[in-house]
């Protein structure tokens, strides 16, 4: 383990880095962190791949991305079943006799759009909720390489 | 507890990143030539199309009785391929199944590629390709819409999601990867990398929201890929054409998909893993497991042809049972019974396991799958077109030379891209690979405590 403390100037806070090679010793310490009494959202970590542990140690609520999801579909489905009895509406034109709001045969674009839309805004929310891009992420990465690391926010 | 027992799997990681990246490192003549035949195929097809686009459709060979002819089978082939694609990424990522990394980011590449490719099809038999906008709903002059009755604008429309959703799977399966690359590359590379990896750090946050939207994406693109091919199978089972008109023909067409589509994800990996040295991330194992998908979807395509048989000949329709008649005994004979042996005999030697561990063998096999594959499109289409209800109107169709240099072209346009996502983008998911080797490590840790 490696230990270095540096200053987030930005919030005038200082931030204890805790840097592990192994897994096992990294998820040992930040229990041991919580474990001592450290608020869990003084706390965060940079890791190579996707840690479930953390989540449970630090009891992270699940994340809010569903919302967006949700919402996505729901507007993908109800504004392309609007759009699509607009149109037969707007024009009213009988083909092979069948009544102009067909809803079997619309579900199928409803459906098509519920994933497209329910889609798109699932992406622009993980945008969002993640403030990406992040252009101060972009132009300064930081680098933990294979690394797991532990961020410990003092202030 | 002492030190020791804990695993240091860092350098374990620097080798996964140091062999992916490295694939995507100075290609070889080989490479080149490969681009180069790919390329000028792709040129080639390009060339004949606007030579049909300046002379106009009669250059092709579909004409009445056979309106439908290549291009529309190579619509439907390059739909089917890309199935798989997310099926294998999404689907058995639902399911949690390991073998899914070894082939998820190739598949992944595959279904855009061959979405886009099937994507030209359209406009190709559209003839007048600058009217394509009529496909979309748009109020026109005429104030009248598009007909929301018509498989076609359903068509239009799952493809469309396919490609949007797809794309967003791609990209973001591959975020974690590109802020590995801009590690691993120097100069313009590594600023490319680092734009398309939009600040990715791996904090918890950042890998709590994109779990959640990996997942909700697999979850979004499982139904989708059942309804895409649902819909492109309407397109025929719709119409009263006979040997389309089916019900059997949703599941039929999904099943005989997936099976294409995962033998194309076979001939593309065979001999990538060899060029890019990634034997020992897609192993024998990968492939046997692959295999055994590849022999249950066989099985499914082989009910669905007795299926469809027998529900032509208990229908007691003359029509319907003419046509399969004529498949099995008129012009196309040939062709339909070439289909049976590469979708129903050949992929039944899978059942022995030296087949299935045997790469040189299931490269050749898959080969076979896609060639049936393809014929069965050709036969499914043109037979019943040509045979239809009135025989005064019967008719045989041949492909011209034209049409037959545009779909060249296509395989051109497809392995281009392929050749080219193969050294510009990482063609394994890193992150996750180094997931599975956590878990695979601490597995047997457990085991042997």
């Amino acid at each position: 383990m490696t230990n270095s403390t540096f200053s987030n100037n930005e919030k005038n806070s200082e931030v204890i880095e805790y840097e592990f090679a192994s897994k096992e010793e990294f998820l040992e310490k930040l229990e041991s962190l919580v474990k001592e009494g450290v608020v869990p959202s003084k706390l965060s970590t940079l890791t190579p791949f996707h840690v479930h542990e953390v989540e449970h140690i630090l009891h992270t609520a699940p994340s809010n991305l569903r919302f967006f999801t949700l919402v996505g579909a729901l507007t993908g489905f109800f504004l392309s079943f609007a759009f699509i009895i607009f149109t037969v509406l707007d024009w009213p034109l009988i083909t092979g006799g069948k009544p102009l709001i067909s809803i079997p045969a619309f579900i199928i674009v409803a459906f098509e759009c519920t994933i497209l839309i329910g889609g798109i805004v699932s992406f622009l929310g993980f945008l969002h909720l993640n403030r990406f891009p992040d252009f101060g992420g972009i132009l300064h990465p930081k680098e933990c390489g294979n690394h797991f690391i532990i961020l410990h926010n003092q202030g | 507890m002492g030190e020791d027992t804990r695993m240091n799997l860092e350098p374990y990681f620097q080798q996964v990143e140091t062999d992916v990246l490295g694939a995507m490192s100075k290609p070889r003549m080989f490479y080149w030539i490969a681009l180069a035949i790919s390329a000028l195929a792709f040129a080639g097809g390009l060339t004949l199309w606007g030579y049909q686009i300046f002379k106009g459709m009669g250059v092709a060979g579909i004409t009445h009785p056979v309106g439908w002819g290549v291009y529309i089978t190579n619509l439907v082939f390059w739909v089917g391929i890309a199935h798989s694609g997310t099926l294998i990424s999404a689907v058995l990522f639902l399911f949690r199944a390991q073998f899914r990394s070894a082939y998820n980011r190739i598949a992944e590449a595959m279904t855009v590629i061959a979405v886009m490719t099937a994507g030209l099809y359209p406009l190709i038999h559209l003839g007048r390709v600058w009217r394509a906008y009529f496909l979309f709903p748009y109020p026109n002059q005429r104030l009248v819409w598009a007909n929301f009755r018509s498989p076609l604008v359903w068509d239009v429309f799952a493809v469309s999601t396919y490609l949007t959703i797809s794309m967003i799977f791609f990209y973001v399966g591959m975020i974690p990867d590109f802020a590995a690359a801009r590690r691993h590359f120097t100069g313009i590379r590594q600023k490319i990398y680092n734009g398309l990896s939009l600040g990715w750090q791996g904090t918890t946050d950042q890998w709590r929201h994109y779990n959640r939207l990996y997942m909700f994406l697999a979850a979004f693109a499982t139904p989708l890929v059942v309804s895409v091919h649902s819909v492109v199978s309407w397109d025929f089972a719709m119409s009263i054409v006979p040997g389309w008109h089916s019900t059997i023909f949703a599941p039929y067409f999904v099943a005989g998909a997936i099976f294409s589509g995962i033998a194309m994800v076979i001939t593309l990996t065979i001999p990538m893993r060899k060029i890019l040295k990634l034997e020992s991330y897609i192993t024998v194992d990968h492939y046997e497991k692959i295999a055994k998908v590849l022999l249950v979807t066989a099985m499914i395509v082989s009910f669905s042809y007795i299926i469809e048989l027998l529900l032509a000949l208990y229908s007691g329709n003359i029509f319907e049972i003419s046509i399969f008649k004529y498949r099995m005994l008129g012009h196309y004979r040939y062709f339909y019974w070439l289909m049976i042996f590469c979708n129903v005999l050949l992929p039944l030697t899978l059942f022995i396991k030296k087949a299935r561990r045997n790469l040189v063998y299931l490269f050749i096999l898959s080969l076979f799958v896609n060639i049936g594959m393809w014929l069965e499109r050709f036969i499914i289409i043109v037979t019943s077109l040509a045979h239809e209800y009135n025989p005064y109107s019967w008719g045989t169709y041949t492909p011209r030379p034209v049409e037959i240099g545009i779909s060249i072209g296509s395989f051109g346009m497809f392995f281009t891209f392929f050749l080219i996502f193969s050294k510009t983008l990482p063609v394994l998911s890193i992150s996750e690979i180094k997931e599975q080797k956590e878990h695979l490590e601490q597995k047997e840790k457990g085991e042997n405590q």
